[in-house]
């Protein structure tokens, strides 16, 4: 089974749709964490903005679950939800939520006060201040916790394999198990291939996005 | 009808939350429609307080603020703000949008539809002068100068009929600042918009206002005169001490030549004899003699030259280095007087000679 070479190029060729397969899988739990995490802080960053009191203690919560390691976690919740695809996507999009919150709010709260008294002078709501002139200012520093988020979140899919999740997960574990340097180095290397693409996708978006934005380097 | 003022304070006062001393006393005052008033003092004398109580960005502790009679508690501050110009300081472009998407703010907050939009917004790119390959720039790309002048021009997008700016030209090197200032009086002499303006600027105050409210700490109105009337006779001596030791001069600045008589001066026809020149010299005491018939200036000679001369039309004559135009401030007068070697300037309209300005004159209304 172990090949002459460090890498078994055989396997890799003969595996190339169990990688595609992995693949979507990995890149399906990210997504759904960071976009659950999005919406989640999006909804707490509101809730801190508002009520400025609330603020720190939301961001003691999601501290406390950022610290807690991933493993524990899972073994936390497993007796309560079993192992699914929820107790993955629990753990994965609290982690998240840190990191985007704290992005978010500090955008928002980065936007300049001459902006904001103009905006307000010339007759802006609440409301539209918010959705003309706030979150787009602050879209450098959402979409940047939204690349740390993912990055981190690619890193952590691999582990949900212990609680029966795929990804490339899958291949790290099983190749540890059977002592295959091959099928493990796989795994990690599809996984780091993985965050850079997402990032360098997300740094085009941006870039899309924020036109203005793209002399100062996002 | 009796004229309604445009805006109004009535017996205003600020006390700001958590500050024992009051930001506005008891102030009242009133703006014409059209008129700009400028509202100047120290720091802390309350004069940007003011100006965000027209627009409800600030609420008074008491009395009341009427615009075109109405009292502004009565209407909804986000439509009394779109109703009304405003410029700050550091201008509040937002960066995210174009030169020509911030000038069009307010129209699109207003509900118009984009091709009105985009017409005004030509307009006025037209009226500030702005380089139209500027209108799909961002802010980040403009000079300080253009950027106030983006600001004005937001402002004024919706055509209101009342402008508060704050500090509107604060943020420039004196050279725009004068170019700003001189752009916003053709603006204004065209527009006519009721305006209110903060500045610390005293120059600034009396050259773009028609009237001037100076201001002493806990917001006190010292005085409120057109600046003429203020340079003149100063209500106090704070108002003194806050005009500066040469108020004379900055009265100056806002006399026309035209204001002034002018004199003959040392000149005789060229026609005169040599006697008569030297008569003319002695009389004015003077070492030069000038050579005019009716409305053409012919030049000067030194007097010396007079010396064994035939005839004053035989003497190659010197053109006159310092001239005025008649519409030029007796400020600028004073500047070519005391440089020239004849202590006198020829003042012109057009091509016509109307007569010298001596230092002498300009002195007298230092002094009246």
């Amino acid at each position: 089974m172990i090949a002459d070479g460090v890498i078994d190029l055989g396997w890799v060729f003969d595996h190339l749709g169990d990688m595609w397969e992995a693949s979507v899988e990995h890149a399906v739990l990210t997504g759904i964490a960071v976009s659950c995490g999005l919406v989640l802080s999006v909804l707490l960053s509101l809730i801190a903005l508002r009520w400025r009191r609330t603020y720190t203690p939301i961001t003691w919560v999601t501290g406390i679950l950022y610290t807690i390691p991933s493993l524990a976690l899972f073994t936390f919740l497993v007796p309560v939800f079993g192992l699914s695809l929820l107790t993955a996507e629990i753990a994965l999009v609290s982690y998240t939520l840190l990191i985007l919150i704290r992005n978010i709010v500090s955008g928002i709260d980065g936007v300049p006060d001459d902006v904001l008294e103009a905006s307000s002078g010339m007759g802006m709501t609440a409301r539209q201040q918010l959705l003309r002139v706030q979150v787009p200012l602050a879209l450098p520093a959402i979409i940047a916790g939204i690349r740390i988020a993912a990055v981190t979140t690619i890193g952590l899919v691999t582990v949900t394999v212990l609680i029966g999740q795929g990804g490339y997960g899958v291949f790290i574990l099983r190749g540890i198990r059977r002592q295959f340097l091959t099928e493990a180095l796989v795994g990690t290397l599809l996984s780091v291939a993985l965050a850079v693409v997402v990032d360098l996708l997300l740094v085009g978006v941006g870039r899309l996005a924020m036109p203005w934005a793209r002399r100062a380097g996002t | 009808m009796p004229n309604v003022p445009a805006i109004e304070f009535r017996q205003v006062e600020k006390i700001y939350p958590g500050s024992s001393a009051a930001a506005v006393t008891d102030l009242s005052l009133e703006v014409a429609e059209g008129e700009t008033v400028a509202l100047i003092g120290p720091s802390g004398c309350g004069k940007t307080t003011l100006l965000k109580m027209v627009n409800r960005l600030i609420e008074p502790t008491a009395g009341m603020i009427r615009v075109f009679g109405n009292d502004v508690r009565s209407s909804n501050p986000v439509e009394l703000r779109r109703g009304i110009g405003y410029v700050i300081q550091q201008v509040g472009l937002l960066p995210h949008r174009t030169v020509a998407q911030n000038i069009g703010t307010v129209p699109e907050l207003l509900g118009w539809d984009d091709r009105r939009v985009w017409a005004r917004v030509d307009e006025l790119f037209d009226l500030i002068q702005l380089d139209p390959e500027l209108r799909d720039r961002y802010p980040s790309d403009l000079s300080g100068g253009q950027r106030q002048r983006v600001g004005v021009a937001r402002a004024l997008a919706a055509d209101p009929p009342i402008m508060l700016m704050d500090e509107p030209f604060g943020a420039v090197d004196p050279i725009v600042r004068k170019a700003l200032q001189q752009q916003f009086l053709e603006v204004q002499k065209r527009l006519g918009k009721t305006t209110v303006l903060v500045t610390h600027d005293i120059d600034e105050a009396i050259t773009l206002a028609d009237r001037v409210a100076i201001l002493n700490l806990g917001g006190i109105l010292e005085q409120f005169d057109p600046p003429m009337a203020i340079l003149r006779d100063p209500a106090n001596a704070f108002v003194m001490s806050f005009l500066g030791h040469d108020r004379g001069l900055k009265r100056l600045s806002l006399l026309p030549i035209s204001s002034v008589k002018l004199v003959k001066g040392p000149a005789v026809s060229r026609s005169a004899s040599i006697e008569e020149a030297r008569e003319m010299m002695e009389r004015w005491g003077v070492d030069w003699i000038a050579l005019a018939d009716g409305d053409v200036l012919h030049g000067w000679v030194p007097g010396e030259e007079l010396d064994g001369a035939s005839d004053l039309a035989s003497l190659a004559l010197r053109r006159f280095e310092s001239w005025l135009t008649s519409d030029a401030s007796l400020l600028d007068a004073l500047d070519v007087v005391v440089s020239s070697r004849t202590s006198a300037a020829a003042v012109f309209d057009g091509d016509r000679y109307l007569g010298m300005l001596s230092a002498e004159t300009i002195g007298r209304e230092i002094v009246t």
